[in-house]
């Protein structure tokens, strides 16, 4: 299937903070709760229509335990688009987020778009990180921030799809050269695209969604 | 597949006899899907391989395209196993994983029936079998044989038991290139004339 875009994303955090499920539940529609530990990188891919484009999520998972943690960073490079997840009911992963984004941040693009991501909303009772907490932090890096529950697929959607929507929104700004692949955009075969993407019309599209849907 | 070169026992590296990553002598599907869409794997040299996957006992299940690429032309050995299969929504392949091969180990499951295991440090195991061309079947399971027995024992390259000769043959690869249309065939031509398959030497196998 064609494509005017194709974005590299990274999904990365602690270890069992569910990235795997993310992915899982995005481009599967499904959840499985016992899944085997991540080593190296694992990918998925599903098409999104933006503002009227058809866009490719080229995603890689990557390894969260640190002892796989120096072989996965090396794949961070080229990326338009990182997931940075945390467990909202296991704190320490929230207490790391700095490191992984310096990991992020040192290895790719400085254009890469961030979403910060609480996951396991659905766990509610045990919560151990404020959603304002998370907020906070976000705000305080420069990153997009959506509590999400890939048990439940709240927001699973949106985080994925609000990350595009913001690669695409620079690169109607001119802040990405999609000509230079290290910055983790391939214009699809068959392609003739400006480097310089005027705004489109259409706003609504099938695979588009609402910010904010608000589920949880 | 040698193109009339004869593979000797493996030697030092720069003496040791060099062949292309896939047996026609051009990129192989898994080298022209990480070509178009996965720029920083796809100057990797690969060797790779279509298998079944099978259960412990043979029943087949899915198909799948194993490879082995060396992240950096200076590495002796590879370090990393490449995992494809066809995508569901289209059947084209698609890459499902990309392993470090410190954390996997290759064994020889079932060699009358072409089968290798594959196994992650975490456990996880599974069984695949070797899909080729009857007549190239052996000399293919051969060259994994031999994969896995210099990763496992990569000091002991200078007494690598497998020398046999293999004959050079022209055959053409057990894939869907004879689907292809004609778009298709020019992207492929375009592909096979960037990527060299000269640059796809693979380690002595």
């Amino acid at each position: 299937m064609t494509y005017a875009y194709l974005f590299k994303y990274i999904i990365i955090g602690d270890t069992g903070v569910g990235k795997s499920c993310l992915l899982l539940q995005f481009t599967d529609k499904r959840f499985q709760p016992v899944h085997d530990l991540t080593i190296g990188v694992e990918f998925g891919a599903r098409m999104v229509n933006i503002d009227g484009k058809q866009i490719k999520l080229q995603i890689w998972d990557t390894a969260g335990q640190e002892s796989f943690r120096s072989i996965t960073r090396s794949y961070y490079r080229g990326a338009a688009g990182a997931l940075l997840v945390y467990d909202i009911t296991r704190r320490e992963t929230f207490n790391h987020l700095t490191s992984w984004l310096e990991d992020a941040r040192q290895h790719s693009s400085s254009n890469m778009v961030i979403m910060l991501i609480g996951n396991k909303s659905d766990l509610e009772s045990r919560r151990d990180v404020k959603r304002e907490e998370g907020e906070a932090f976000a705000r305080e890096h420069g990153l997009i921030f959506m509590e999400t529950s890939a048990k439940t697929a709240c927001n699973v959607e949106e985080a994925f799809i609000n990350t595009a929507k913001e690669i695409y929104r620079k690169i109607q700004q001119g802040l990405f050269d999609v000509h230079n692949e290290a910055n983790g955009i391939k214009i699809g075969p068959q392609q003739c695209i400006s480097s310089s993407v005027g705004p489109s019309t259409s706003q609504r599209n099938s695979g588009d969604v609402e910010s904010n849907s608000g589920c949880c | 597949m040698k193109r009339g070169r004869t593979p000797k026992p493996a030697q030092g590296r720069a003496e040791r006899t060099l062949v292309p990553a896939c047996p026609t002598g051009r990129p192989g599907r898994l080298q022209r899907h990480l070509s178009g869409e996965f720029d920083q794997l796809r100057d990797f040299p690969i060797f790779e391989s279509n298998f079944v996957q099978v259960t412990r006992l043979g029943e087949v299940a899915n198909k799948v395209t194993m490879g082995v690429a060396a992240s950096s032309p200076a590495l002796e050995l590879p370090d990393l196993l490449l995992l494809a299969g066809p995508a569901k929504e289209n059947g084209h392949l698609q890459l499902f994983g990309l392993f470090p091969l410190q954390f996997v180990q290759l064994f020889v499951h079932d060699e009358s029936r072409w089968q290798l295991k594959v196994k992650f440090r975490t456990g996880r195991a599974f069984y695949l079998q070797l899909r080729a061309p009857r007549e190239t079947l052996d000399r293919e399971f051969g060259q994994w044989v031999r994969l896995l027995y210099r990763l496992r024992f990569p000091s002991a390259q200078g007494s690598v038991p497998f020398t046999q000769e293999y004959p050079a043959q022209d055959w053409e690869e057990q894939d869907d290139d004879e689907d292809l249309t004609p778009e298709e065939e020019e992207e492929l031509r375009t592909m096979e004339a960037r990527l060299n398959p000269q640059a796809s030497e693979l380690w002595g196998l």
